[in-house]
């Protein structure tokens, strides 16, 4: 069943409603034009989902993918992305995640595993190379993920079985709720884990024996082995494998790019309680990674005193540091390793959930919102017991948490008088945590990625921590001063339309956003040297093909999102970013002019100026025309 | 009297030494071993296993070796696993195994497998004193050479003064675990 080096051919489909398990080819011509990950998932639920369906009814479907990467010797390559109409936004849905079920699957014998219908008892999916059950999960549901995922290696008699699992808050369709892996790897945006709930399905247990077949080893393990040691040789990796994320707090201070509360402000401060410098030696235990990475940026804290005494957790990464933390004025870790704790055991977006209880404090702070409304809890800023509490009636949807687990724009619309102007969202889809005024990619990043407000799809870090050097070889001289201005919108869609082409081949790959994306070392020349490698497909080689893939990738998300009504005006921020100065900090008095750097953005993409849909030309020259009958 | 031989100790000149705090449980060396040896990326038919506890947050590498006394020698009922008379590493003389997968199960690192597909006994051979997880470990968490026995403890450090840690937060507070 070899179609090309690197897959293992096929797609593994289970339907909820019968009880059944198929198992498909992988269509060959499925390869050239789209490569993997994002891209099959991309192609199968534009053809598979009609426009319309509610996020989490019956018909929508999760995909689970990989890439032909997943599970070989390249950095980070076990990745995995799941996939599916969106429950927080009604449009394209993604989120990818660490972790090593990618890998377990593509060892399992499958590229794809594809989950249809609704089951009417809870049950998890249950994958053991090529035996697979639907188990009852009756005694399961209620379960924390954490607790469940143990539960199902005891059950297996096995540590190896790798565990996707939903927690409370996707049982109780949080429209936030993530699905978890290994405890704390989260695939946290866009609500998958409200999708596994709304189907009945508590988990995706996957054990495989099996193996990935590459074209060439001899060729893919010399570039892989290279690799490795770009990594590990990189300052900025070494200093990641430290640190992880954290080391941003300190830079973003400084840029005057740091969320501070509810996005009024970019500078926090009492940053220096969340910098790396605070945190490691005080709380760090441990350092880990995920399959296949040699950079390791996870990070075990143990609290040892406080009222959160005893906690061990890895993470938070910088969005939860912003997100519990600087976001709603908070000074402490402590406080902010809780919340990412009761955030990975409920099952819960960390950026959405802070982004939404900001949203409520602002609105109670401001006088908008009152204790009628909160059910008598006073909110503030920097009150650590109020977010804790929030986070859990959130993930039960009790009380107040009800309205906020609907996320801030839909809780906006119910609680009315004017809160929506603190609903900092794109599209539905809560910003993380990055600063268009102080950043002007990220502007446009936010106001056009597929999912919403996205600092994963098209974040250019480039231009926000000045690496010249990077810069004149990516985009050439002459674009210089420009566009490593964070301060201009010249060149902005440039760099924005370059990066999301490259971070697309990654994520059809499957690899890691570190590494591509930020410390910058691997870009599209490695792609094309080690997809052809991989797979022996020589069409890889060229970067300009590389190019197109993304390009028809991206397009075909806009296409499915144009499906379901977006348009230009949907390419927006929040007024905070485009009417209110930003008040304090290095960036004091900047705001962002979207308009131009929209123009030039279609521009690049051949979508329409006024409509932002892309045109019939694009559609040919993308070899989509086939869109068109699938409506 | 004197027939009751102890089981012989054997000092091996260089062998695989497994530091429990800088492992990170990425398992590179898994994929670099199975690809060295089988040709694929295949974590289970590696020679070595990475077994990682989330809940703990803990990552443990399990190697061959180093063994002074080794069981899998012992046990071998046709002598098939046999010491190399240099290296002193165990070694299994395919043409002389019968399959009976008493090593596997007397392996205390539990990396002797049975490849059910192939039918054969999977076992480390140290890639004849240039072992290949070594190499490739990124955090230097798996090394090869001359044992430093009076270090053992330190590298297991992590997890003692961990479970000591744990220990006595839980009879304060509680860890927070169901």
């Amino acid at each position: 069943m070899i179609v090309a080096g690197g897959y293992t051919g096929k797609i593994l489909r289970v339907n909820l409603t019968d009880e059944k398990f198929k198992i498909e080819p992988l269509p060959k011509e499925w390869i050239k034009p789209y490569i993997g990950g994002d891209g099959f998932g991309a192609k199968l639920l534009f053809e598979e989902l009609s426009a319309g369906i509610d996020p989490l009814g019956e018909q929508n479907k999760l995909i689970i993918g990989t890439g032909p990467i997943t599970g070989t010797m390249w950095p980070m390559s076990g990745r995995t992305v799941l996939i599916s109409k969106a429950p927080l936004t009604g449009i394209w849905g993604e989120s990818h995640v660490g972790g090593f079920l990618g890998a377990e699957l593509k060892f399992a014998g499958y590229d794809m595993l594809v989950v249809e219908g609704k089951s009417e008892k809870p049950v998890y999916i249950d994958i053991h190379d090529s035996d697979f059950h639907l188990q009852d999960a009756k005694e399961k549901w209620g379960m924390s993920t954490d607790t469940v995922t143990t539960a199902i290696k005891k059950d297996k008699h096995d540590p190896d079985v790798q565990v996707a699992a939903i927690g409370p808050a996707g049982e109780n369709q949080v429209r936030y709720a993530s699905v978890m892996f290994n405890h704390a790897r989260a695939a946290g945006r866009t609500g998958m884990g409200a999708v596994l709930g709304s189907k009945n399905v508590k988990a995706v247990a996957v054990r495989g024996h099996g193996a990935v077949e590459v074209h060439d080893l001899d060729g893919f393990m010399e570039f892989a082995k290279a690799a490795h040691m770009r990594v590990r040789t990189n300052p900025i990796a070494k200093g990641m494998s430290k640190v992880g994320t954290w080391g941003l707090v300190a830079v973003k201070q400084e840029i005057g790019e740091f969320p501070t509360f509810n996005h009024q402000t970019g500078v926090f401060e009492g940053w220096e309680k969340l910098s790396a410098d605070h945190i490691r030696p005080k709380y760090t235990i441990g350092d880990r990674a995920c399959f296949g990475c040699s950079l390791g940026c996870k990070k075990v804290n143990y609290i040892k005193e406080g009222p959160h005494a005893g906690t061990l957790e890895e993470g938070p990464e910088y969005e939860g540091l912003m997100a519990f933390g600087s976001l709603i004025g908070i000074d402490d870790f402590a406080t902010t390793l809780k919340g990412n704790q009761i955030c990975n055991r409920y099952g819960m977006d960390i950026i959405s959930a802070g982004s939404t209880i900001a949203f409520a404090i602002e609105a109670f702070v401001k006088g908008v919102i009152t204790e009628e409304d909160t059910g008598g809890l006073k909110l503030e800023w920097g009150n650590r017991e109020i977010v804790i509490k929030l986070l859990e009636m959130i993930g039960k949807r009790e009380g107040f948490g009800d309205v906020l687990a609907e996320g801030s724009k839909r809780a906006a619309e119910k609680l009315g008088r004017g809160t929506e102007k603190f609903a900092i969202h794109v599209k539905g889809m809560e910003v993380s945590g990055q600063d268009g005024r102080t950043h002007r990619s990220i502007a446009l990043g936010h106001a056009t990625s597929a999912r919403g407000a996205d600092h994963l799809r098209s974040l250019v870090v480039v231009d926000q921590l000045g690496y010249e050097d990077v810069a004149i070889k990516r985009w050439g001289k002459d674009k210089l001063p420009e566009i490593i201005d964070p301060y201009t919108e010249k060149y902005k869609a440039n760099a924005v339309f370059e990066s999301e082409n490259a971070y697309c081949i990654r994520d059809t790959l499957i690899v890691c956003w570190y590494t591509v994306s930020w410390p910058p070392i691997f870009w599209m020349e490695d792609f094309a040297k080690i997809l052809p490698l991989a797979t022996g497909e020589n069409h890889f080689s060229k970067v300009e093909n590389l190019v197109e893939i993304a390009e028809r990738q991206v397009t075909l998300k806009r296409l499915f999102n144009a499906r379901e009504g977006i348009t230009k005006k949907d390419d927006t921020l929040p007024d905070r970013f485009l009417k209110d100065p930003m008040p304090d900090g290095p960036g004091k008095g900047q705001v962002v002019d979207l308009e131009p750097m929209l123009r030039d953005y279609y521009t690049l993409r051949g979508w329409d100026l006024e409509t932002g849909l892309p045109t019939e030309k694009t559609l040919k020259r993308l070899s989509l025309e086939w869109t068109k009958s699938h409506s | 009297m004197s027939d009751i031989v102890s089981h012989e100790v054997v000092y091996l000149p260089s062998q695989l030494i497994v530091d429990f705090n800088k492992c990170t449980g990425c398992r590179i060396c898994e994929l670099a071993c199975s690809a060295k040896h089988e040709g694929k990326f295949q974590p289970s038919l590696a020679r070595l296993k990475i077994v990682r506890y989330d809940d703990i947050g803990l990552d443990i590498p399990n190697v061959c070796g180093p063994c002074e006394t080794a069981p899998c020698v012992d046990i071998c009922p046709v002598f098939a696993m046999r010491r190399d008379p240099i290296s002193k590493m165990t070694y299994l003389d395919e043409d002389k195994c019968i399959l009976c997968k008493s090593c596997v199960g007397a392996c205390v690192n539990g990396v002797i497998l049975l490849d059910t597909e192939r039918m054969k006994i999977i076992k480390c051979n140290h890639c004849d004193g240039n072992p290949e997880c070594a190499k490739v470990c990124p955090t230097g968490a798996i090394t090869y050479g001359p044992d430093s026995s009076s270090a053992t403890v330190d590298r297991h450090g992590k997890i003692v003064s961990y479970l000591k840690e744990i220990e006595r937060t839980d009879k304060v507070h509680g860890t927070g675990a169901e």
